[in-house]
């Protein structure tokens, strides 16, 4: 479970360069829940990924996953933590361009130092999961963006995280893409992942498998 | 003032530290003043944020200054051959009323800061921090122990005249000489052998007990008892002279450097003997800092007494 308790989040470049991007934020996301975040750019929606993601701190207020005060942890057990919980959906994918599909997905398995059979079965299987099998050893940067878009879902799931994040994911996809990637999530969805999305991409409001749908206005929670 | 590459660059090193560590300083008063990890107001998270970067300061200015300390050897050795009269660093050290005190001072600090980069690190492996507190307490102490050390280098390297002549070590380490280190030589050479391997044996008993801290305070003893061994008794064998006690002499390249790896082995295995004592690490973590400690000391202890054991097979006699 994610719990974020009075959440406040302060851009500070100095004294009189203030702003102020969550205001008093206060949400719950159960586990196998799917939520929603929508609103216009600068709403403050990645702000509450980053945080969820522990890739920064809250200028004050409570982020616990789990039980545990991930918003109090030091940037070695931040890392630690996003490693084991947390799989990234990036807008522009944030692939390796120069590496292989494969190598591109082996990236989050590097750290625990894995045994090469167990690495081999679990790469092959999230690249039939997600239809890029046939792609293994293809530069990524040759791909097309759907294609590349399946091999950054294919990384992001690869150590099996409780926690899916995705920052507009669809910014960069056609509309038949698009469509592709809602189907996968809805698969996701299926396998009692936690999943937070960050959009303002209109296809996913309504769709049947989202739990919540949260409107995010000048960083307050505001439907 | 003696301006030579080594001196030039120890001074602007202890510049550039100066002004960091007061940086540092302020930081740490700050955070051990208000410091509460349990915390979840916008205070608390900025002083995280400034713990951070204060202890990256620390942390750089102290892992650099401990290796630095051979480098002051070094310098000190490097500096007596300009000097009429210094045979090697301990007629340096003599050339000022500051040498003394600066020496000392150096030893006490090079235990205190890797002190506070093992509490450093102890506090990093785990989540809650608990040694951050204590960790920036123990900083706010050593830098009124710092910032003199910094003073007295820049003293001492700018009352050294260099058109002076100073005492070579035969004269500052001998039995005959009327000063505090003639004392050592005071103590019968039986007592003081037997009051060095009891010492180690002390440690090795604590050792195998398990006991952290006798095992800390026999470590602490032993650094005083091995550096008078050393100077009365082993140092004779190092250099083959039964008239010759300089603790400096033997970290010249006429004895092979052997000083270096000497003063490495016995501060290296004190020093971990102290952190079991003084740091509550998790059992792996304290298990590991007791093997580097008898791994070092018994290093230590083998080295020097195979210089009198192999002198005595090449010589037949004792000195």
């Amino acid at each position: 479970m994610i719990e974020l308790k009075n959440i406040r989040k302060i851009y500070e470049a100095n004294k009189f360069d203030r702003v102020t991007a969550l205001d008093n934020i206060n949400l719950t996301v159960q586990e196998g829940e799917l939520i929603v975040l929508k609103g216009a750019s600068g709403s403050g929606k990645s702000t509450i990924l980053s945080l969820i993601a522990a890739l920064s701190k809250p200028t004050s207020g409570e982020v616990i996953v789990d039980a545990k005060q991930i918003s109090k942890l030091s940037d070695n057990f931040s890392s630690v933590y996003r490693r084991d919980n947390i799989g990234f959906i990036f807008q522009k994918y944030n692939l390796i361009p120069t590496l292989s599909v494969k190598d591109n997905i082996l990236l989050p398995l590097v750290s625990l130092n894995p045994h090469a059979k167990e690495v081999e079965e679990k790469i092959q299987s999230v690249m039939k999961r997600f239809h890029i099998e046939h792609k293994e050893n293809a530069i990524v940067r040759n791909l097309s963006g759907g294609e590349q878009q399946r091999v950054a879902i294919a990384r992001a799931y690869v150590n099996n995280p409780k926690i899916i994040i995705a920052d507009e994911p669809t910014a960069n996809l056609d509309e038949k893409l698009s469509h592709h990637f809602i189907d996968i999530l809805r698969e996701l969805k299926a396998l009692n992942k936690t999943i937070i999305i960050a959009t303002h991409d209109p296809l996913f409001f309504g769709l049947d498998f989202v739990d919540r749908e949260l409107e995010i206005h000048k960083g307050k929670i505001v439907l | 003032m003696i301006l030579m590459p080594e001196v030039l660059t120890i001074l602007i090193l202890n510049v550039i530290f100066f002004i960091f560590a007061v940086i540092a300083f302020v930081l740490s008063v700050k955070i051990f003043l208000k410091w509460n990890f349990n915390s979840t107001d916008t205070s608390q998270y900025k002083l995280e944020k400034q713990s951070f970067l204060a202890a990256t300061i620390i942390k750089y200015i102290f892992a650099i200054k401990v290796p630095l300390f051979l480098f002051f050897i070094f310098t000190l050795d490097k500096i007596s051959h300009v000097l009429t009269g210094a045979m090697c660093g301990a007629g340096v050290v003599d050339a000022t009323v500051y040498g003394t005190y600066l020496l000392i001072l150096k030893i006490i600090n090079l235990y205190l800061f890797a002190y506070w980069l093992m509490l450093h690190s102890a506090d990093m492996k785990e989540e809650s921090q608990p040694y951050t507190k204590l960790k920036f307490g123990v900083f706010i102490g050593a830098f009124f122990f710092f910032i003199p050390e910094l003073i007295l280098e820049g003293l001492m390297f700018s009352a050294i005249d260099i058109d002076r002549i100073v005492s070579c070590c035969g004269t500052l380490y001998s039995s005959s000489a009327s000063s505090y280190i003639s004392n050592i030589f005071l103590i019968d050479t039986p007592v003081l052998l037997a009051l060095f391997y009891s010492n180690y044996l002390l440690i090795l008993i604590f050792y195998f007990l398990k006991n952290r801290y006798l095992f800390a305070i026999s470590n602490l003893i032993f650094i005083l008892v091995s550096i008078v061994s050393l100077i009365a008794f082993f140092g004779t064998y190092i250099y083959e002279l039964p008239t010759h006690h300089c603790p400096f002499c033997f970290l010249q390249k006429d004895y092979y450097y052997v000083g270096y790896a000497i003063y490495a082995l016995l501060f290296g295995g004190t020093f971990y003997g102290l952190v079991v004592g003084f740091i509550d690490s998790k059992y792996k973590e304290r298990i590991k800092n007791y093997n580097v400690s008898i791994f070092f000391t018994s290093l230590y202890v083998l080295l020097l007494s195979l210089y009198p054991i192999i002198y005595f097979i090449k010589n037949g006699v004792w000195l």
